[in-house]
């Protein structure tokens, strides 16, 4: 067949090239065994991840997630553990739509508002019917998944950006309808205006009802589970594996056979139902539903994670939906300070271990900051006093600490928002300096980072939660569009 | 079961434009079961226009596309592979994220048929198929020897390299279970050897592999080597059809190729 | 639901001829607007197919630069210095920032990922918009801040005695036309001619033409695609900020969020007119602004948006390419 040469029967791991072999890339062979055992923490993560399964990987969350209501108090369950776990069921459904078929829907949120406030009309005062769950959350999921399929259809005729466009404003037509439109059916306002509707029943099966937080926590818990375990296993499929195709090259993937708009519409499909089954527990919990809940904030919350956690990664959805919604909530505005704290220095930490490849470089960057805060701090004390009188805002250990190292002027309101600029303006200068040089202009952006904080950041928390988060998407995209968990792509551009 | 003497494809009276360019003009073409026919023609002629009319990429403004008898204008192109008409793009269109495995296996598609319900629930049905498309995929590429088997199976398309990636192309076509095959330009690119080794692939395909085949190409001894027949196009037309040594020295060809004065001094 | 269509007739015909030409005032003004914005996302997508969802930001940051100059020289009612040169040095100032600042995100967010997907690109452009909001939101704060256009050079600010700028210059039907609105309409008409010169006679414009079509072809020419990516960028960006101050003139209030909803009317009309289109900009600008204005003023303000959403769906069925986009031929 080919010209001769020792080849075996069927290779194995090519572990040393025995000299050149015509007709055999030998470059690729090399590269291969390269790539196959990457160095370092990516390496370390990826032998992880082959050994940690999928089903391990979904037994070790779902086991320690079964723990949490035993070691958090029910505020911070609501807070934290079951709105985790909303984001991980609404991550799952959008991650359907744009990570498996590679469609760009940014109206998902109206199939999540859709299936609440379906739920809230067939269960609640509103209307005084009180369908039972076990008849009211099928009948929503199938109604939710149908709309889906109708905003699937225009999808077939338009391209990705086009389709972006109209689904969004899909999303906002959603919105002002529940609002403003709020059409008179059967004597009453359908979705009850801007004041929405309230006192939803609780989630009932067979006269079990889930009426406390812990109960509530279990079944997102449960569904969660299952919704995964569906999902993992649809993608090991013939479906699957023709989603995959369908979002790499549809033209391909239609001319070996595969139905591209029919498995578009599945997509869709799917991912709406999921969001409406995730509609009707959130009215349940929330005993009540506006159309604020379903508007752009939430749309971006839930692309956050699924970006984070890095699109067509099951396991990246959890892991987004953990990060994004408490790094969110240690950043609300009602949050005490002290969380917010921790976390954007944590940050600044995080930064400059990701940017310093080595930990003994890492410490020093961090030493000189802190030396060179005390200096600065020292040197204002000396030479102006007001400049450093202002106090900590809300401090706690950490703010006291905090306090007697960052120049923090008193009377002086626009300093902040000087600081603000210079920062800005400071970051976007580092990352035009060689990276072997920046490693001496860290101290002094970490320092200035920290001053912006203390002045201005911690007066507004919930800005600057929105300003992290539109930077993080920026520099998530350069640095690793993958995000944390997905697998590089290569895209014919 | 196509009737004796029916072809396997036929094109009639088949005419394509686009806006004012007609590409392809009042076509007539018959491929016979078990065939290989080369498409040959100056860049231009039409020859992937008749590919894509043929898979359903586009639907040709006149005429009829029939496959075994049975008429396949206007389908949808993954009917049209599911009828089983499989082709390759003259500029390499693979999945290049997925493995080697996998963009073969996703051609089993077609003619397989767990659902979402089973696929979910995994059903020992459902199981039992993924088993044999798994089959199905290792066979397929093994038709290439060892250059696509074994580690390389878990690669990712696009680590390959260029030979690698049109044989891949070629075995993901296989795995649709096509009665034709549709190759455009299969040794595109290719180095002597490779291009050697390509066709003596084109002749096992038919021989091992059963498969009717459908051949655009560019490099001449590809097409000496393995046609039965040869059609020449220019300008959308039909000006040859024949042997290759026919067609090869049919004056009209050669002055397609070269010019109506390379071809006085030819 | 809510819209009985003999109500509607009614609104039509107590409206009468001078309620259409006023709405029809409103919406060549507001689609003067939405076209200078649209011509700023139909270039960038021409040449790097990119939906710039920072572009409405950049038209906010425009209209409060123009503010900061407003009040630099003592504000509404009682400049410092003369109406005419003060506008012109706000214009002047806001459109250099503008252009500034488009090219400062396009250098920083957008050049890096250049070889990367459309959807890396699009959840960038996302990110910078959230900043920028935000960001103006930290520096600025919540509150509208004013032109106080209607009292703007006013001779008796106290008595409400309107300014200079809304005083009509002529009076069609019974409706009067504001010297503002006038003003607006006139200079949108001139930068949109100048565009549409510089685009077609001009060298840069080629070289923007060129790297629309293939990047790697007008590299190849010695044409430098990133200095004329930047000049796009800058270009776009130029007119945004010129809508901005317009939009503070005409309408007064601005507040840090007006670039989300104008960013996405300006998009609709990009894309309705066809996008990579710049008449189709135009075009889709001056429809989309009509649509809205026709429909706030019949069916009522929670409508206006639905209207527009309704063309953008009726266009995209009819024509999926726009009213003046190319077909797009896809060669396999």
């Amino acid at each position: 067949m080919g010209p001769e040469s020792d080849r075996p029967d069927l290779p194995r791991e090519p572990l040393e090239p025995e000299g050149p072999r015509v007709g055999v890339d030998e470059w690729v062979a090399s590269a291969d065994r390269l790539q196959d055992r990457p160095t370092g923490v990516a390496g370390a993560l990826r032998r992880a991840g082959e050994v940690v399964t999928p089903p391990i990987q979904l037994a070790i969350f779902a086991g320690l997630a079964a723990t949490v209501p035993f070691w958090l108090g029910t505020g911070d369950l609501f807070t934290y553990g079951i709105f985790v776990l909303l984001y991980v069921l609404l991550g799952l459904g959008l991650n359907t739509i744009v990570g498996f078929a590679g469609l760009l829907d940014l109206g998902y949120v109206a199939f999540f508002g859709f299936g609440a406030y379906f739920y809230a009309i067939l269960s609640s005062d509103h209307y005084g019917i009180h369908w039972p769950a076990i008849v009211t959350v099928p009948l929503v999921v199938a109604t939710t998944a149908s709309l889906g399929l109708l905003l699937g259809i225009p999808s077939r005729r338009l391209l990705g950006d086009y389709l972006a466009i109209v689904t969004l404003f899909f999303g906002q037509a959603f919105v002002v309808f529940v609002n403003a439109t709020n059409p008179v059916v059967a004597g009453k306002g359908l979705t009850g205006g801007p004041n929405g509707i309230a006192d939803i029943d609780p989630l009932s099966f067979f006269g079990l009802e889930a009426s406390t937080r812990t109960q509530q926590y279990y079944v997102l818990l449960v569904s969660a589970v299952l919704i995964l375990t569906g999902l993992h296993f649809l993608s090991q499929s013939r479906t699957g594996r023709a989603l995959r195709s369908l979002r790499e090259d549809p033209l391909a993937a239609g001319a070996i056979g595969i139905p591209v708009n029919r498995l578009k519409l599945l997509a869709f499909a799917i991912g709406a139902g999921i969001a409406g089954f995730t509609g009707c527990i959130f009215g349940t919990l929330l005993t009540a539903v506006t159309a604020g809940n379903f508007d752009i904030p939430i749309l971006i919350t839930i692309y956050a994670v699924v970006i984070l956690g890095g699109f067509g990664s099951l396991s990246g959805v959890v892991l987004g939906a953990l990060v994004i919604t408490v790094s969110f909530q240690f950043l609300a505005p009602e949050n005490p300070q002290n969380n917010a704290r921790v976390l954007f220095y944590t940050l600044i930490v995080l930064v400059i271990v990701l940017l310093v490849r080595s930990w003994w470089r890492v410490a020093l960057v961090l030493a000189t900051t802190v030396a060179l805060g005390a200096a600065v701090q020292a040197a204002v004390a000396a030479v102006a006093p007001s400049w450093t009188g202002g106090r900590v805002v809300e401090g706690g250990r950490l703010g006291d600490l905090i306090g007697g190292w960052v120049v923090i002027p008193q009377g002086h309101p626009d300093f902040g928002n000087v600081a603000y600029v210079a920062l800005v303006v400071a970051v976007l200068a580092l990352t035009q300096i060689r990276p072997s040089r920046r490693i001496f202009a860290l101290p002094a952006v970490a320092y200035l980072a920290a001053i912006v904080w203390e002045t201005s950041f911690v007066l507004q928390p919930a800005v600057a939660r929105w300003i992290l988060f539109g930077a993080l998407l920026v520099v998530l995209m350069n640095v690793r569009p993958q995000g944390l968990l997905g697998t590089p792509r290569v895209e014919i551009v | 079961m196509s009737a004796e003497g029916a072809p396997l494809l036929e094109l009639r009276r088949v005419t394509k434009s686009f806006g004012g360019l007609r590409s392809v003009d009042d076509l007539n073409l018959e491929v016979r079961e078990g065939e290989i026919v080369s498409l040959i023609g100056p860049n231009g002629a039409g020859k992937t226009t008749v590919f894509n009319l043929v898979t359903g990429i586009y639907a040709p403004d006149e005429g009829e596309i029939r496959l075994e008898g049975r008429d396949i204008t206007g389908l949808p192109p993954h009917r049209i592979a599911q009828l089983g008409i499989a082709r390759t793009f003259q500029t390499l269109r693979l999945f290049l994220n997925m493995t080697v495995k996998e963009n073969v296996m996703a051609a089993a598609y077609g003619h397989t048929k767990a659902g979402v319900v089973r696929s979910v629930l995994r059903t020992p049905g459902m199981r039992r198929e993924e088993r044999e498309i798994e089959r199905l995929a290792e066979e397929r590429l093994a038709f290439f020897g060892d250059r696509l088997v074994g580690y390389r199976w878990r690669q990712p398309a696009y680590s390959l390299s260029y030979a690698n990636r049109r044989r891949l192309e070629i075995a993901r076509a296989t795995a649709v279970n096509p009665k034709l095959l549709l190759l455009d330009e299969p040794a595109a690119g290719m180095n002597p050897v490779e291009t050697h080794e390509i066709t003596e692939l084109i002749g096992r395909l038919r021989e091992e592999g059963g498969y009717t085949i459908l051949v655009i190409e560019h490099d001449m001894h590809v097409v000496e080597g393995i046609s039965d027949r040869v059609v020449a196009l220019d300008h959308g037309e039909k000006i040859a059809e024949g042997a290759f040594d026919l067609v090869a020295t049919d004056q009209r060809v050669v002055e397609a190729y070269l010019g109506t004065s390379g071809a006085e001094r030819k | 639901m809510e819209l009985p269509l003999l109500s509607v007739l009614d609104t039509v015909r107590d409206l009468g001829w001078s309620g259409a030409v006023e709405l029809f005032r409103n919406g060549l003004a507001l689609g003067s607007l939405y076209a200078l914005i649209a011509l700023g996302y139909t270039m960038v997508y021409g040449i790097l197919k990119l939906l710039n969802f920072a572009h409405g930001d950049v038209y906010m940051v425009g209209a409060f630069i123009g503010f900061g100059v407003l009040n630099a020289f003592g504000g509404s009612p009682s400049p410092t210095i003369a109406i005419l040169p003060l506008i012109v040095l706000m214009f002047l100032v806001a459109m250099l920032g503008a252009g500034a600042l488009g090219v400062v995100i396009e250098r920083f967010a957008y050049r890096p990922l250049r070889s990367s997907s459309r959807l890396t690109v699009l959840i960038t452009a996302l990110g910078v918009s959230f900043f920028l909001q935000n960001s103006m939101l930290l520096l600025f704060g919540a509150q509208f801040r004013s032109y106080q256009s209607f009292q703007l050079g006013s001779d008796n600010p106290a008595a409400f005695e309107p300014g200079p700028l809304v005083e009509p210059l002529f009076t069609i039907g019974g409706v009067s036309f504001q010297r503002i609105q006038i003003a607006v309409l006139a200079t949108s008409v001139a930068l949109m001619v100048a565009l549409t010169l510089l685009v077609a006679k001009t060298t840069l414009g080629k070289a923007m033409r060129a790297t629309a079509y293939d990047h790697e072809a007008a590299a190849m020419m010695g044409i430098d695609v990133n200095r004329v990516i930047a000049a796009t960028f800058f270009i776009g960006s130029v007119l945004a900020g010129a809508a901005g101050v317009m939009f503070g003139l005409m309408f007064s209030q601005i507040n840090h969020f007006m670039g989300f909803y104008a960013g996405l009317k300006g998009f609709t009309a990009a894309v309705v007119g066809g996008i990579g289109s710049i008449p189709g900009a135009m075009l889709g600008g001056l429809l989309v602004g009509l649509v809205e204005s026709y429909a706030q003023g019949y069916l009522g303000g929670q409508w206006s948006d639905i209207a527009v959403f309704a063309i953008l769906i009726i266009v995209l069925l009819v024509r999926p390419t726009g009213l003046l986009g190319a077909r797009a031929i896809q060669k396999v």
